[in-house]
């Protein structure tokens, strides 16, 4: 019982393990079969949605399962993108010892952000999540450029802190915990939330801030975002797509299980505030710093705050089908925003920069991830027939329902400013003809980012226009255990 | 002749531990010498060591021994060790990287200290393992350390300063939670450890490609 | 317990006041002694203040051109302070003296902050630049290091519900928690850096330097002469040894006072008191020896540091009983 979890934890780990010591094109192998492996299993706990192992330290609910399946599906995703996107340029053992390091971080920071889902108690979920703190840093620090290590320094200090602050609420919620269920328990979650009422309100209303404070440093929540455009944007491209497709719904996990106990203690009104705030926050933030950026990566890295504070907004109000508009948006993003970066990166291959002054024609020089990178922008604007569309339909729906008239409007108007400005810079740099200078050659870099750009957008699509029938029952059951009435 | 509230000699002895805590977290802000920051780091842990001790001696939580005994060879042995090796390497004595006059960090963070203590002194934690007011203490000492990464830039100091804040946290989970299950402590110690080795990589990384220890050439990245 | 017939209060307190007078220029003397020894010199007798006292008296005394009745007046206003203050402050006696509730420690502050001021008024009195400089930077000093006094004074107040320096004493001998608690501890810090900077000691200020320009509290006393110096320097050693009681006797040790009115008792109390007073002045001596002289404008940081452990103190008061 329970040896798909087992499989889910060490599949990733061997895979990195072995990645440092085989030669490239085995690691690549390895990397790749982990990834799909990951997916797989992953996807077989849909139906089911619940199971336990290794004496409950390991279990998985709706909740943790919708998570999963993003982690697994951008997983393979970016080990193919990676194999097309790194050729590094110099001497052979250099090159080779730099391509180890990176496919094992990546198989290593895919590890921490899968079993971070599985891990059943609030302790264990915050070291797995400080885990993929420290194996991201490296990764970002891995090129090795004075902006690289400028990055990597902002975000693992600003990270750290930021999780030194969740290492707090873990305490108090601890201590809210053990005033009920006596010292010396787990912090195992069903406990948790089965006599969540009972804790004293105080304390678990400390907790939930300093939670959403700490772990929102790594959803990239506004104020606490400020490592996130550097890192984002210094990272390999591979990186860069699983920090923010990933990295940031891993944390915004961390987040809803401290919303779920907080939420039976405190009723839904203050965790939804606190979340409101934030989210509205980043997304004011975001909306305004996309329309002034000059870095490719950069755009994206602020559309991943504004899609968090989207998020955040979307947890705000009490209607289970923004619930569920949420969920299927960490999904979404997931796969638009990994489509994104894999264009981005195929761009950066092709037009040797990131400034976005300097790349001009990208359609025509691109022949095949040109378009699929003008989709995924679309798809991250959240245009019909993509995913992100019907989730945020679902969100306005709900918050117009709930009803929080003014909240929706306000969403609706900054995420239509947010499109403004993303549509404003990859039409420039896509459709407006290249120039004599920024001229480059027509072709693709590698087919393999073509390939996994095709596979994202296909899932976006499906996301869209209908969902399979079991992800949807799985979202909304995570909906209703994540629900509560106002 | 009233006194407000006398204390046990216990709860007035831990009480002094934390108050020791938060002020080796105010002499790592003011201290001029990243060396000295980092003896300081060690005193300031074998104080936490101490005091967890001293709760499981009087408490009689075996648990915390181990914990006691983890953070000795950590935190005060260890983690110094590592942090003080890197300054050897790099030969770096003096950083400047008071972003503000000593006096006035000095005053910026007691008020900051006093915003904390009066936050968490207001909150009703009733706790058997230690007095209360230690839990006030130990969020000011984790404010102050957060001020401490802010207002000194350089790699020695931001990196003390979030071993401290964890140091500040564990008086904090001594205060509300000194019965922690093992399992779930010695996986924030793992976790410390590998967050330290992070830390020298990139410090070591930071200065092979900067030739300093200070942290104001970071400011490429923008907007 | 030693016997001996009753002594009358009135007496009591008047031995308290002689104690101070007497004594004072032996702890100085005992001090630079000392400071010599750890530098390796001979040193001074340890009886060379009362001989330097003792020539200064016999001295003429010279008045700059432009100095008036305040110059005269300063020395003699100061000393007066400094012989009131033991009034007020449990030297010999656990017990409270009829006088004794005449101030508590914001009087007493302000009796010997009385003095400094009339020294730093005799020497502004008198153009000479060093003397003005001295006047000038004791004065900003010290009310630099005001708000660590009156943070230490709040904690005092707290800890015994009066501001009586008798009843912090009685408070700390209560019981080992209430001397040990953070509160006390830190309050008891915090004085002991406002003594280092009012006794004109290193970190702050050169004891014993002749160099013009770092002089804080020394350098006021420049243009006087003959009487009126031995009064000052007399009545600096006065305010030393004063601010050794508060330190000993209301802080860190009040152990070994008079618990009666008994003589035997009293008298006992008397070496006891010195022995304890050498002891702190001995840990002065080796902190002398031990840092170097910050930077004029770096005093702040020193000033800062009272300040934070004085305001811990009532924090940590307020936070809950600390």
């Amino acid at each position: 019982m329970g040896w798909d979890l087992v499989l889910l934890m060490v599949v990733p780990a061997v895979a990195g393990v072995a990645c440092w010591w085989a030669p490239v094109s085995v690691g690549r192998a390895i990397g790749l079969t982990s990834g799909v492996l990951t997916f797989v299993l992953a996807v077989l706990l849909v139906p089911s949605g619940h199971a336990e192992a290794l004496g409950s330290w390991l279990r998985v609910d709706p909740l943790s399962v919708v998570f999963l399946v993003a982690i697994g599906f951008l997983y393979p995703l970016t080990m193919a993108f990676a194999v097309g996107y790194l050729h590094p340029a110099g001497d052979p053992d250099a090159v080779a010892r730099y391509h180890r390091r990176v496919l094992a971080g990546l198989n290593l920071f895919c590890w921490a952000m899968v079993v971070a889902p599985l891990m059943n108690s609030l302790a264990l979920l915050w070291v797995a999540i400080e885990v993929t703190t420290v194996i991201s840093a490296l990764l970002v620090a891995v090129d090795d450029t004075p902006g690289a290590t400028e990055a990597a320094w902002k975000y693992v200090l600003i990270a750290s802190m930021g999780l030194g602050i969740a290492l707090f609420a873990t305490i108090v919620v601890y201590y809210a915990g053990s005033t009920v269920l006596g010292n010396g328990y787990e912090l195992f979650i069903p406990q948790l939330l089965a006599h969540a009422r009972h804790f004293p309100s105080q304390a678990v209303r400390l907790a939930f801030v300093l939670a959403v404070l700490g772990f929102g440093t790594k959803v990239g929540f506004v104020p606490v975002h400020t490592w996130l455009p550097d890192a984002h944007s210094e990272a390999p491209t591979p990186v860069s797509a699983l920090l923010s497709g990933a990295l940031l719904a891993m944390s915004f996990y961390a987040v809803l299980r401290y919303f779920q106990v907080a939420v039976r203690t405190l009723g839904g009104t203050f965790p939804r505030d606190v979340l409101l705030a934030f989210g509205i926050a980043s997304l004011v933030l975001a909306a305004l710093s996309l329309s002034a950026q000059r870095d490719l990566k950069r755009l994206l890295a602020y559309s991943s705050i504004e899609h968090m504070g989207i998020l955040a907004i979307g947890m705000s109000f009490a209607a289970p089908i923004a619930v569920a508009g949420v969920l299927l948006q960490v999904l979404a993003h997931a796969a638009a925003k990994g489509t994104a970066f894999f264009g981005a990166g195929s761009i950066v291959r092709r037009f040797g920069t990131k400034d976005m002054a300097r790349i001009r024609g990208g359609i025509a020089a691109l022949p095949w991830s040109g378009p699929l990178f003008v989709l995924a922008i679309l798809g991250l604007s959240a245009m019909p027939p993509f995913g992100i569309f019907r989730s945020e339909f679902q969100i306005v729906e709900g918050g117009l329902s709930d009803p929080q008239d003014a909240v929706v409007a306000v969403l609706v108007v900054l995420v239509v400013l947010a499109f403004a400005g993303l549509s404003w810079f990859s039409t420039r740099t896509m459709f407006s003809p290249s120039s004599g200078q920024t001229a480059v050659a027509r072709g693709e870099p590698s087919a393999w980012i073509v390939g996994a750009m095709a596979v994202g957008i296909v899932a976006l699509a499906v996301l869209g226009v209908h969902p399979p029938g079991q992800l949807s029952q799985l979202l909304s059951r995570a909906a209703s255990e994540l629900g509560a009435p106002r | 002749m009233t006194h407000v509230g006398v204390p046990s000699t216990y709860a007035a002895v831990a009480e002094a531990l934390a108050v020791l805590v938060l002020l080796s977290e105010f002499a790592m802000l003011r201290a001029p010498l990243s060396r000295s920051q980092v003896h300081l780091y060690s005193f300031q842990s074998l104080v936490v060591t101490g005091l967890a001790a001293f709760v499981a001696a009087d408490r009689h939580v075996p648990g915390l021994y181990a914990i006691a005994g983890i953070s000795l060879v950590l935190k005060v042995v260890v983690i110094p060790a590592i942090v003080l090796r890197l300054l050897r390497d790099a030969r770096v004595e003096l950083v400047p990287s008071h972003r503000l006059g000593v006096a006035s960090m000095v005053l910026l963070a007691l008020a900051a200290a006093v915003f904390g203590l009066f936050v968490v002194g207001s909150m009703k934690v009733h706790s058997t393992s230690l007095p209360t007011p230690a839990l006030a203490l130990a969020t000011a000492a984790v404010l102050v350390s957060f001020l401490l990464v802010i207002l000194r830039s350089d790699v020695v100091s931001q990196a003390v300063g979030f071993f401290s804040l964890e140091n500040g946290v564990s008086v904090a989970s001594l205060v509300v939670a000194a019965g922690l299950p093992l399992i779930v402590e010695v996986a924030f110690f793992f976790d410390l450890l590998v967050a330290v080795v992070v830390f020298g990589v990139l410090m070591r990384v930071h200065h092979a490609r900067t030739q300093t220890l200070s942290t104001t050439v970071l400011d490429r990245l923008r907007g | 317990m030693l016997g001996g017939p009753q002594l009358d209060p009135i007496v009591i307190q008047a031995l308290q006041v002689l104690t101070i007078v007497v004594f004072a220029p032996f702890v100085s003397g005992a001090i630079s002694h000392l400071e010599a020894r750890l530098q390796g010199r001979r040193g001074p007798r340890i009886l060379q203040p009362y001989y330097d006292l003792a020539k200064l008296f016999r001295k003429e005394t010279l008045l700059p051109t432009d100095a008036g009745w305040v110059f005269v007046l300063g020395p003699v206003v100061a000393f007066v302070c400094y012989l009131t203050v033991p009034l007020l402050i449990p030297v010999l006696t656990t017990y409270p003296l009829p006088l004794g509730y005449m101030g508590d420690i914001l009087g007493g502050g302000f009796i010997l902050a009385l003095g400094g001021f009339s020294v730093a008024l005799a020497a502004a009195e008198t153009d000479a630049p060093y003397a003005q400089l001295g006047s000038s930077r004791a004065m900003t000093f010290g009310g630099l290091i005001e708000p660590s006094i009156l943070f230490i004074t709040f904690t005092v107040a707290l800890v015994t519900t009066t501001d009586l320096p008798y009843f912090e004493a009685a408070a700390a001998r209560a019981s080992t928690a209430d001397a040990l608690r953070p509160a006390h501890l830190l309050a008891a810090l915090a004085f002991f850096l406002v003594v280092l900077n009012d006794t004109g000691r290193i970190p702050v200020e050169t004891h014993s330097g002749t160099l013009e320009f770092g002089m804080i509290d020394e350098g006021r006393t420049l243009e006087h002469s003959g009487p009126l110096l031995a009064l000052l320097t007399w009545g600096s050693a006065m305010k030393q040894l004063v601010l050794y009681v508060i330190l000993i006797n209301v802080f860190s040790a009040p152990w070994g006072l008079a618990g009666s009115r008994e003589l035997g008792n009293v008298l006992v109390a008397v070496p006891i008191f010195l022995g304890k007073a050498l002891g702190v002045g001995a840990i002065f001596a080796v902190i002398d020896n031990s840092f170097s002289k910050l930077r004029l404008f770096k005093i702040t940081e020193f000033m800062a540091g009272a300040f934070l452990l004085a305001v811990l103190a009532v924090l940590v008061l307020f936070v809950g009983g600390g």
